[in-house]
């Protein structure tokens, strides 16, 4: 084998592997409560993909609804895979995606009569400021008196949660009493959807108006390729690389940490701000009370991590997440396993990533005998999760 | 009204005081697996999983056998299970252990709901019966002690014992040869390691504590203070408790303390409709008060050397 195949194939064994250890643990888990696993699969593979359905669903509707969701697991994945080379550990991808989101709608509501040219660029701007400020204080906070981010990025997230409730139940952003949503976003404010708006049109079969995947896509594919120029391409992507390696040594280099982190985590922050205003922008037109149980920032540290902190990993990645999350409904309304099994899935999948257990189980499982030190225990966490993430293991010769 | 005496009359009221021990506990026992744990050096925010994990086995225990002290050992036991599993990828496999809690968490919110799903169909898990509770225990002739009594003494069996395991984590953790050595596998594994301490038993059994005090919360929660298991039923509550041990400055009674101020929190905000404050502001002030701790306004917030480090053997 040439090396380069060989490499590729290296890279994407850990990732598939995991996925298929995850895969199995999952069809495990639903043979002994008496599930069918196949069926539960099944339904997955129909609702997330369209491929196989038995229960009459539109192939073209599901796989739109993927991409739907698809959309913000990108943009937020990135928010992620950003600081990770920095050796940041951003949790915070959820909170910035609803202060993004916030801002969207309090701007696409206040000047909700401005005409597209103008409102459109003014919403999405304003929820990456508004991500790029939630991320900015813990990257200010870990850059000036050390507080670890992932603390700081966990109670920011609890504060954007409850503010969204604030403004939307009684609160200033409320459409009327009772309702927990808001006012909706001027029709300037609203990304077009891929497919005309119009129910006389059918297209696959159906009136082509129930087709939600709209031009966020091409905004998140943008946000991927920006991400992968600043990262390989720029001095700045360089200097992130550099602390993430050694913080040390980059400060050797006439990098200054400080300044790195703090932009680094402003820039992821304003990736996830993008994401929360895209999905308003794109989809939903109005915060709902659907925000509440939002989980796209927690899904994008998954998706970062499979993806290996690579933007074509993270779009690979983002469309699984974004098909499991789609074939979750089919799966629970056709086999009637819960669509939790994908939260199960995911998480499963986190485990064998951080623990890397298809290296292991390569090398042998480590019970029983002291591992070789390997790992160089300097390294902040996640900056030594993806250094033997995307390194593999040397192959005796 | 809103007034200013009708909140100072709120806050001379024996049944506020009460109501905000009890949250305080609920808060208190994951805060102290966290201290246990993170003393280890092991990083722990997967109290959140562990709590749920145990309130649902709680519940499906009590409904099952209809017995709260059976189905607390349940939850106790479930709880240290997750907590093994978050062991094993982190001491073990040396995994990130940032990932490894997340991981704890989303597989809990995503099991319970799932086996609610396999055990029970699709309706609701069933509620237990009120002579399958975890009691509520007044202590005789001191609970007559006036005001006080009421707060401290007219509680659930399950907060006297989180007072008793307080003050039992503190002497531990500062008084004892195992707390010593705890400690110094947290602080300086190798040295630790070198003076002939086993720092992976060490650590598991501190991460196993942690998943057990989480799952005895988890029980309070659904079989003291609830009936019933709803789907993420903890609301956050394992991630305040990790606010709190950091709040607390991974001291025992300095975690106690944050609790107490985040329970008080919690019981204004159930006593809303006297004081008139947004309850969803209200339910900021922990993570913002944490924040404003980690901002150094309040001393240093320093966690132990090698927290978040996992352990190799024979390095420097």
């Amino acid at each position: 084998m040439p090396a380069s195949v060989r490499r590729l194939t290296a890279g994407l064994g850990m990732p598939v592997g995991s996925v298929l250890f995850a895969f199995f643990i999952g069809a495990l888990i639903c043979a002994v409560t008496g599930a069918n696993p196949i069926a539960a699969y099944a339904g997955l593979i129909c609702g997330g993909l369209g491929i196989g359905c038995t229960q009459g669903e539109n192939p073209a509707l599901q796989i739109s609804n993927t991409i739907v969701f698809f959309i913000p697991l990108v943009t937020t994945g990135v928010a992620v895979a950003l600081p990770f080379r920095a050796g940041l550990f951003n949790i915070g991808a959820e909170g910035q995606l609803l202060a993004g989101s916030v801002a969207c709608c309090a701007i696409g509501i206040k000047f909700a009569d401005l005409p597209a040219p103008i409102l459109l660029p003014m919403v999405l701007v304003g929820g990456m400021a508004a991500g790029a400020l939630w991320a900015g204080i813990a990257g200010v906070l870990k850059a000036t008196v050390g507080a670890h981010e992932v603390v700081t990025t966990i109670m920011l997230n609890y504060v954007a949660q409850w503010l969204v409730r604030f403004l939307i139940v009684g609160g200033p952003l409320e459409l009327a009493p009772g309702t927990s949503k808001s006012h909706p976003i001027g029709a300037g404010a609203q990304l077009p959807t891929l497919l005309p708006a119009d129910n006389s049109v059918i297209i696959f079969g159906l009136p082509a108006s129930v087709f939600r995947v709209h031009t966020g896509l091409f905004i998140a594919l943008v946000a991927a390729a920006v991400f992968a120029f600043l990262l390989w391409r720029t001095a700045f992507g360089y200097e992130i690389r550099a602390v993430g390696q050694s913080q040390k040594a980059a400060r050797y280099a006439g990098v200054s940490v400080r300044r790195t982190i703090v932009l680094t985590m402003l820039i992821a922050g304003a990736f996830s701000g993008l994401a929360g205003a895209v999905q308003i922008a794109g989809v939903d037109h109005n915060l709902t009370d659907k925000f509440f149980n939002d989980t796209t920032g927690f899904d994008a540290i998954a998706v970062a991590l499979l993806g290996l902190g690579s933007a074509v990993g993270i779009v690979l990645a983002a469309l699984l997440f974004g098909a499991l999350h789609t074939g979750g409904a089919i799966m629970q309304s056709d086999a009637g396993i819960s669509s939790n099994l994908v939260l199960v899935l995911q998480a499963l999948i986190l485990f064998s990533i951080a623990a890397n257990f298809v290296g292991a189980i390569r090398r042998g499982l480590p019970f029983g005998r002291r591992a070789s030190p390997e790992l160089p225990t300097e390294l902040p966490p996640a900056a030594g999760l993806m250094t033997e993430a995307a390194v593999p293991p040397p192959e005796k010769t | 009204m809103s007034g200013v005496g009708d909140i100072v009359h709120l806050l001379f009221t024996a049944n506020l005081w009460q109501a905000t021990l009890a949250a305080a506990v609920l808060l208190l026992l994951p805060a102290l697996g966290g201290v246990i744990s993170e003393r280890s050096g092991v990083v722990n925010i997967a109290m959140e999983g562990m709590m749920l994990t145990g309130a649902f086995f709680a519940v499906v225990a009590d409904l099952a056998w209809h017995n709260p002290w059976l189905a607390t050992l349940v939850a106790i036991v479930a709880g240290g299970l997750m907590a093994t599993i978050h062991a094993v990828v982190s001491i073990q496999f040396r995994a990130d252990q940032i990932v490894s809690g997340i991981a704890i968490n989303i597989f809990a919110a995503g099991l319970t709901v799932f086996l609610v799903n396999r055990i029970y169909g699709l309706q609701d898990v069933g509620h237990v019966g009120p002579n399958e509770l975890l009691p509520y225990v007044d202590i005789p002739a001191l609970d007559q002690i006036p005001f006080f009594g009421q707060v401290v003494f007219d509680q659930n069996i399950v907060v006297y014992i989180a007072l008793i395991l307080l003050v039992a984590t503190h002497i531990v953790l500062f008084r004892t040869r195992l707390g010593l050595r705890i400690r110094a596998v947290g602080e300086h594994p190798q040295a630790a390691d070198t003076a002939g301490l086993n720092v992976y038993v060490i650590r598991y059994s501190a991460v196993i504590a942690s998943g057990l005090l989480s799952g005895l919360s988890g029980a309070f929660l659904a079989i003291g203070i609830s009936n019933t298991f709803v789907p993420n039923m903890t609301d956050g509550r394992g991630y305040i408790a990790l606010a709190a041990m950091i709040f607390g400055k991974w001291t025992p009674f300095g975690a106690f303390i944050a609790c107490l101020i985040f329970g008080l929190g919690q019981a204004v905000y159930d006593n809303n409709s006297i004081i008139h404050v947004s309850p969803y502001l209200l339910s900021m002030l922990p993570y913002v008060l944490t924040l404003i701790v980690l901002a150094g306004l309040v001393g240093r917030a320093t966690p132990p050397a090698a927290d978040g480090l996992p352990y190799v053997p024979g390095s420097e």
